[in-house]
């Protein structure tokens, strides 16, 4: 019985639109959760597999023992594709030079993923593009002037002899540090046996080159974790490169937007269970005094709920599937071979957000309909009480929404505790303007006063409709900043004429000569930096180990390699120093350490250091701990000493300039002139840099605008929540006499008035959010954005009020007798 | 407590009370009242003396905060909200002053919807009816909003009796109506109680509608006063 009076009046109740308000928040709800979980993981993975193009992988295994054929029947045996590669530094012989190299032999599947660009020819960009084979040995350019070779030539590696068949032009996992290593060459795996060059002790590093599906990657390091020594450890992205830095921010920013938007789809279902609520309290009433018991009518509005939530939830994911398809195919113009991935957990996010919105924000409010007493048909109801559990359970649903999607427990709590902060001051505000209106509306005599008393009025009443305004402004602001802020931040990192050639390995007698040559041609010539080779050995006389081990978690864990030392007593660009002081010219016997190896190593301010440097012993006391910013890919070091331990050591030196691609012959000349000068190119990793930057703004700007497009409608689902009560007003104020433009003009005074609040209030709490995410998640120092202040109140002011005007332009347009009817028999 | 069974409301020592900010108001001050089954008794007074407060608890739609109240031989104050439901489905039926259809049905959704709630099969036939009797047979798919004022009364006169109910209680029924439409609603009403029988119970403050019942009783401080045809007529002159 019940189900047919529930049925029919569900499709009554949604063609009427009586259900579309609710329907459309659950919708909103879900399909902000579908699209921005999809989009966010899209991103991710087209973000991971251009990261995986950095290794030539997707899952890279190192070890310093040789190969393991286990392993890689393990490998075979779940599926993946694969591939090995050694690495070992070898001096490379032609017949008038010598060179160290470092060596990179690898198998004939190699790059699994990324690009091995390899030319027959003696420098990039020019002549035949080749694969590899065996018997051939393929250079960095730089080697074909050391070496004094061209392509057809023949080296000899260990005691096997191959032909120089060309250039490496691109390398998708060549190193991104580009201030240490000796220069490279390619060569095929199965020519290294007969180098010779392994031998017992050869310090060879192995690599297992893995690619296919994340189950089977998840698969074989499950396989493989337990089998695994000491001597083999995973690759992981680099964080400390400027692309696993842009990379993390990204994914930073996007699980924010699907945190805000969460945020916003909770808001727009309980402003639409709350409307329901009030306009089914008459009709509940109704089929209750015609003998319907309380149960009877929660089975009829509970079945409405649910089926309003089926409803809107298979379209809202339906939506956002084929939404996140379509952006899947926009990633896939610019990156040719990125691989969709369709994961579940869209599927499950948006039905888990459904059953949440649904049950703990809309339920309540349905559940507690049904309660209302049969006498309401003959006596007026008394208000609404404030719910503080519905508050509580709401409240308590969006921190866990948060904490869910997250998986960040401080980020969700921060960003909760921002927002009933905010809901806090509003209510207080909302309070205050009670007390300011209220003199200044007494006597509706103009458009202003009516639409202060009319502010006074519904702020009072439903303080809930600035909470939202203001949370839905609030959001949009700060998505905007952040992604200005990331997009500036990142864009400062390689700002325009950021030097993109490095020199390397300068004698003292060539500085001279250098700086001829840049004044000559006009580059702009960085500092000197003099480098001395040499390794950290210990601190406060404790030795350190080379490497980690899972061993020895007692003693302290060293660099692992040799650094690049260098002495100044000026503080180079980029760095600030965090603890301590930084160098005076008198200083002896200091050292300067980056902030983040003195983290690892625990090395603090006083502490002893000892260097082995060509055989002897130098000993410095830590004066100051540096943060670096390693992302400018600048001329960076992690120690610094002071002058007078190093002045007496044999250096090279390094230096940079910035070169036009337009006028890289200057190039060839230097090469001529300083043939011993290394020069590095490092404009493809800064395009490599630009090009992610380029794609996370595409993402950033999507996700900003659909979640701009989530906080107006919920803005327009507030603004319809207000509808009856004020078409009942207009029809009082139509038949006193008041003329169109008056009530126009209270109207749109009333909202600009609250755009103007709701922006001011979401321009402060964006302001101390932004604050609060600069340090905890992008570890930036805080700042104010002035322009914020401005654009905040008036985005607010022209967003709510063309939004109120546009939704209720047509209840002014009504004709006073059609009001009138409508209010004495609704 | 034995009930006569030709009576079909009984209220003894009747008392409401509210409780107000300022204090406990009493709307209800042990009242006493007895309807006959097929009578009709019209209840007048002023805005705000009680009239539908009385009506609500002789309904079973509220209680009272004090005696007894009986309503189709069934103890009221004894029985819970649910059974109350229960009684109202199958021997009450409601007309109101502003018509409180339901927006998401249609006219004869409307008046079948009570038959609905209370089990009955193929009430579209008898509601079919019921809309023929009232005149809007050609309105039958409309929905409230596009009826007018009187035709919503009439929907709402013909819901009231989908059930076949003992007992008719009627708020105001013409108040929302102009004269002459109210008029025609009030023919209307009273027809189909005659023919079919059913005890009414009028709320009204027109004394011309209160002078149509067989008894008339004036609310005034929490009480009932029998009134005599004669004091209703000095009443409408005075009003």
């Amino acid at each position: 019985m019940w189900a047919s009076i529930a049925w029919r009046l569900f499709w009554r109740e949604l063609k009427r639109g009586e259900l579309w308000v609710i329907a459309f928040a659950l919708f909103l709800a879900v399909f902000s959760v579908v699209m921005l979980t999809g989009i966010t993981e899209s991103v991710r993975s087209a973000l991971y597999q251009r990261s995986a193009s950095f290794l030539a992988a997707d899952l890279v295994l190192r070890s310093s023992r040789p190969f393991q054929p286990e392993l890689m029947a393990t490998a075979d045996a779940v599926g993946l594709q694969q591939a090995q590669q050694m690495l070992f530094d070898s001096m490379l012989f032609s017949d008038s030079e010598m060179q160290l190299v470092t060596v990179k032999a690898v198998s004939s599947e190699f790059p699994l993923r990324g690009e091995l660009v390899l030319r027959r020819s003696h420098q990039p960009g020019q002549g035949e593009l080749a694969s590899f084979s065996a018997g051939e040995i393929w250079l960095e350019p730089r080697l074909l002037s050391l070496l004094a070779v061209s392509p057809g030539d023949r080296l000899e590696l260990g005691m096997a002899s191959l032909q120089v068949a060309g250039v490496i032009e691109a390398e998708p996992d060549a190193p991104l540090n580009v201030f240490g290593g000796n220069p490279r060459v390619l060569m095929h795996l199965d020519d290294v046996a007969a180098t010779e060059v392994v031998q017992p002790g050869s310090r060879i590093g192995y690599r297992y080159l893995f690619a296919g599906s994340t189950p089977q990657l998840a698969e074989l390091r499950q396989q493989l974790d337990p089998q695994l020594s000491v001597h083999e450890q995973w690759q992981e992205l680099d964080p400390e490169t400027a692309i696993g830095a842009a990379i993390q921010r990204a994914e930073s920013f996007l699980l924010l937007a699907g945190l805000l938007g969460i945020v916003l789809a909770a808001s727009a279902s309980a402003v639409a269970a709350n409307r329901y609520r009030q306009r089914h309290a008459e009709a509940v009433a109704v089929i209750k005094a015609l003998g319907a018991t309380t149960t009877t009518a929660r089975k009829i509005y509970c079945s409405h709920l649910l089926l309003v939530s089926v409803f809107s939830s298979v379209l809202a994911i339906i939506a956002g599937i084929v939404l996140v398809v379509f952006i899947q195919q926009g990633i896939q113009l610019w990156m040719d071979d990125y691989q969709p991935a369709f994961s579940s957990r869209p599927l499950w996010m948006g039905l888990l957000t459904a059953a949440i919105c649904a049950g703990l924000f809309a339920a309540r409010p349905v559940w507690q309909l049904a309660a209302v007493p049969a006498i309401a048909v003959l006596r007026q109801l008394p208000a609404w009480r404030f719910d503080v559990w519905h508050l509580a359970t709401g409240a308590l649903a969006v921190w866990l929404l948060m904490w869910l999607f997250s998986k960040e427990f401080m980020l969700s709590l921060i960003l909760f505790a921002a927002c009933v902060t905010f809901a806090l001051v509003l209510m207080g505000l909302a309070a205050l303007l009670v007390k300011v209106a209220k003199p200044m509306a007494a006597g509706q005599s103009s458009a202003l006063k009516l639409a202060l008393a009319n502010l006074r009025r519904r702020l009072w009443q439903n303080s809930f409709q600035l909470l939202t305004f203001s949370m839905a402004l609030f959001l949009t602001l700060l998505l905007y900043f952040l992604r200005v802020e990331l997009l500036d931040q990142w864009q400062a990192q390689i700002p325009a004429g950021a030097p993109n050639q490095f020199l390397v390995n300068i004698s003292a007698a060539e500085r001279p000569g250098i700086e001829a040559f840049a004044a000559q041609h006009q580059l702009e010539l960085d500092t000197f930096y003099p480098i001395v080779r040499g390794r950290l050995t210990a601190t406060n006389e404790q030795q350190l180990r080379q490497r980690a081990s899972k061993e020895e978690d007692t003693e302290r864990v060293g660099v692992g390699r040799e650094l690049n030392l260098t002495w100044t007593s000026e503080l180079p660009a980029n760095n600030s120093v965090l603890h301590g002081r930084w160098f005076s010219e008198q200083t002896l016997g200091e050292v300067s350490v980056e902030s983040e190896l003195a983290e690892r190593l625990g090395i603090l301010l006083g502490d002893q250091l000892e260097f082995s440097i060509g055989g002897r012993t130098v000993s410095a006391t830590v004066s100051s701990i540096r943060l670096v910013d390693w992302n400018t890919l600048q001329p960076n070091f992690y120690m610094i000493l002071s002058a007078d331990l190093l002045a007496d050591f044999p250096a090279s030196y390094l230096s940079a300039f910035y070169l036009d691609a337009e006028r890289a012959q200057v190039l060839n000349q230097l090469n001529r002139e300083f043939p011993t000068v290394i020069v590095l190119n490092v404009d493809a990793i800064i395009q490599q840099v630009q090009d992610i930057i380029a794609q996370v703004t595409v993402a950033l700007s999507s996700i900003l605008l659909l979640v701009f497009a989530a906080a107006v409608l919920v803005l327009v689902a507030q603004v319809q929540a207000t509808m009856e009560q004020r078409e009942q007003e207009l029809a009082i104020l139509r038949t006193l006499g008041a003329r169109y433009a008056f009530l126009r003009n209270a109207m749109l005074l009333e909202f600009a008035a609250l755009g103007a609040l709701a922006g001011i209030l979401a321009t402060v709490l964006a302001e101390a959010v932004l604050g609060v995410l600069q340090f905890r998640l992008f570890e930036l120092p805080f700042q104010l954005h002035w322009n914020l202040w401005w654009i905040g109140p008036g985005f607010g002011v022209v967003v709510v009020t063309l939004l109120g005007w546009w939704q209720l332009r047509q209840l002014l347009a009504i004709q006073s007798s059609v009001l009138m009817r409508r209010a004495i028999y609704s | 407590m034995t009930l006569s069974p030709d009576i079909d409301i009984k209220a003894t020592r009747l008392t409401k009370r509210v409780k107000l900010t300022e204090g406990s108001l009493t709307i209800l001050n042990d009242l006493h009242l007895t309807i006959k089954r097929g009578e009709s008794v019209a209840i007048v007074g002023a805005s705000g003396s009680g009239k539908s407060t009385l009506l609500g608890i002789l309904a079973g739609l509220d209680t009272a905060s004090e005696g007894e109240v009986f309503l189709a031989g069934q103890p009221l104050h004894q029985l819970d909200e649910d059974a109350r439901a229960g009684l109202r489905a199958s021997h009450v039926g409601f007309v109101f002053q502003s018509f409180l259809l339901l927006p998401g049905l249609t006219a004869l959704e409307n008046i079948t919807l009570p038959a609905e709630l209370a089990g009955i099969r193929n009430a579209k036939d008898r509601g079919l009816e019921l809309l023929a009797q009232v005149g809007l047979s050609e309105r039958r798919d409309f929905y409230p909003t596009q009826l007018s004022g009187g035709e919503q009364q009439r929907v709402a006169i013909a819901r009231a009796f989908i059930t076949q109910p003992k007992i008719l209680f009627a708020d105001e029924p013409s108040a929302n109506l102009d004269e002459k439409t109210g008029l025609l609603v009030e023919d209307l009403l009273f027809d189909l109680n005659q023919q079919q029988g059913t005890t009414l119970v009028l709320v009204t403050h027109k004394a011309e509608l209160a002078e149509r019942c067989q008894q008339q009783y004036l609310m005034h401080h929490g009480q009932l006063e029998q009134q005599l045809p004669s004091e209703l007529q000095e009443q409408r002159h005075v009003g």
